[in-house]
């Protein structure tokens, strides 16, 4: 029995976890802030405190996401494409399609049921296309990112944005609250647009099912339910769907030290 | 006799007043932005006041730009792009390609003797536009209208990898937190937006000399970066932000002209100095 540490910096959200063998034992995320250095000198004590085990329990550390390198205690980096797919394998053994909805991009990952990347899109490097889009339109909204979903979910009447332009969008929307239109339709409108980017990023790889979402974008439900109408299939969403990277950061961290010390995974 | 352009653009609204000879009355420029939507009455009235002359003394109005369309004291509307190619050939008669850079807009024209042959834009992506250098500027706390001179001090051109402005905006805070020099920076800045807009320009070919206009035109650093990425000469106007509102007001000079040589009563539907609104049912 060995503990493993995932780490998973992301540009907006650090995510890290701790595994015994392969099963979650502890999860822990915090905003990424300036300094990712300090972000993942947080999620490591934090974890640690939750699991009750010391630095020196954790047998193997992989770190991943954009701030990879900052994970100064790190045993090796791995990609976050490789890492979401391990993830997602561990919560959902039948998922052969992943789609996540991240701050910096949406990634669709199609994986076996090993959990090995077959193929994989990322969103072009456009706020729009991300979950940058929800937390730039909730900022202006002055909600908390935990309540867009729910407002969203509200709306009879989405608007449709005449954008596709997260900084253009922006300007849209401040336009229309200053006209009255209800926050929950602009809401609404926000999830519509992204659901609609996303979707054409999935045909481009093929959906196969099981089509799991993770990232922290799945936690926004009234975006999943409206992707799922969009691509007229139902996507499960697992429990903690923004640590899914980090888990399967520490599955290979599992890995890799199995594979070492010669032992059959 | 008297004419008027109103160009409302995405940040800025424009009015220009010239007699029939096509002297220059007066030119007022007001903010469009957020909190200043709607004001392009109170730009068209202090342009009145400064010529000291009445909305009725104004022989035919035309509105160009982004808001063109709800100006309640408009004679007419055209685009922006045949107003702007007027505009610039009434500065330099000779020139065949203008670059108008906007806060919402880059628009590349080819323009014969005042009349627009063709033209290339983008509105899908504020990181070809004015946009980019606002939203970046905001985010390293800096003025606009510094952030040309600003930059000519580089020694560099600090390379920026995000394209989309919001990433940028966040990647320029980092780069300042890494210790990057604010004006390595900005070189960097005005460096990618002008490759984007060159690219731009490419699709459309470009005849030397070029003229910017659009008040990024007015950005020093801009224009030293385009002049590198197209390797020619820029023109840029004494006043580079009313180019369209210039072409308008020749454009409403012409019509009334024409009409009243044709022997027809131009109509002027009744003119309410009023506000103007955005995003109306027309617009959509």
């Amino acid at each position: 029995m060995s503990w493993f540490m995932g780490v998973d910096i992301g540009s907006a959200y650090s995510k890290g976890v701790i595994t015994r063998d392969l099963e979650l034992v502890a999860s822990h995320t915090i905003i990424s802030g300036a300094n990712y250095r300090t972000s993942a000198q947080a999620i490591r004590s934090e974890l640690t405190i939750k699991g009750k085990l010391t630095d020196n329990d954790i047998v193997a550390t992989v770190a991943t996401g954009y701030g990879a390198d900052s994970v100064y205690f790190a045993d090796q980096k791995a990609s976050d494409i490789v890492c979401t797919a391990r993830g997602i394998n561990n919560v959902f053994p039948q998922a052969r399609t992943v789609i996540d909805i991240a701050s910096q991009s949406t990634k669709v990952i199609r994986l076996n049921e090993n959990g090995i990347v077959t193929n994989f899109t990322v969103s072009e490097k456009c706020a729009a296309g991300s979950g940058r889009f929800v937390e730039v339109i909730a900022h202006i909204l002055r909600i908390d990112l935990a309540d867009f979903g729910p407002l969203a979910a509200r709306s009879e009447n989405p608007i449709t944005f005449g954008t596709g332009c997260a900084v253009f969008g922006e300007s849209e929307a401040i336009t229309r609250i200053s006209e009255g239109i209800p926050k929950e339709d602009l809401a609404a409108g926000v999830n519509k647009a992204l659901a609609s980017k996303i979707s054409s990023l999935v045909k481009k790889v093929r959906l196969e099912q099981t089509c799991a979402v993770c990232g922290g974008g799945a936690l926004n439900t009234s975006l999943i339910n409206t992707l799922e109408k969009e691509l007229n299939t139902t996507l499960p969403v697992p429990p903690n769907p923004q640590i899914i990277t980090a888990l399967g950061a520490a599955i290979v961290a599992a890995a890799s030290a199995t594979s070492q010390s010669g032992e059959k995974p | 006799m008297y004419f008027a352009g109103v160009d409302i653009g995405s940040t800025m609204t424009k009015v220009v007043l010239t007699d029939k000879a096509g002297n220059l009355l007066s030119t007022i420029k007001g903010p469009t932005g957020a909190e200043h939507r709607q004001l392009a009455n109170e730009v068209m009235r202090q342009a009145l006041n400064e010529a000291s002359l009445q909305i009725d003394d104004i022989s035919y109005i035309v509105a160009t730009g982004y808001g063109r369309l709800n100006v309640p004291f408009a004679d007419c509307q055209i685009t922006e792009l045949s107003c702007h190619a007027r505009g610039v050939h009434s500065r330099f008669p000779d020139v065949r390609t203008a670059i108008d850079i906007g806060g919402q807009d880059a628009k590349c024209m080819k323009i014969d003797n005042g009349r627009l042959v063709n033209f290339v834009m983008n509105d899908k992506c504020a990181a070809g536009t004015g946009r980019f250098l606002e939203v970046t500027a905001t985010a390293l706390g800096i003025k606009l209208e510094d952030m040309g001179d600003i930059s000519l001090k580089a020694t560099k051109k600090v390379q920026i990898s995000n394209l989309c402005t919001i990433f940028a905006q966040q990647e320029v805070v980092a780069l300042i937190s890494r210790g990057e020099k604010l004006e390595n920076i900005l070189a960097g800045l005005h460096d990618a937006l002008a490759c984007r807009i060159a690219a731009l320009g490419r699709r459309l070919g470009i005849e030397p000399d070029l003229v910017l206009t659009g008040g990024v035109a007015k950005n020093i650093g801009m224009v030293k970066a385009m002049k590198e990425s197209l390797d020619c000469e820029i023109l840029v106007p004494e006043e580079p932000l009313i180019t369209g509102a210039l072409g308008g007001a020749i454009l409403a000079n012409e019509i009334y002209m024409k009409a009243v040589a044709a022997g027809e009563a131009l109509s002027t539907k009744a003119r309410r100095l009023e506000k103007a609104t955005f995003f109306g049912e027309e617009h959509r």
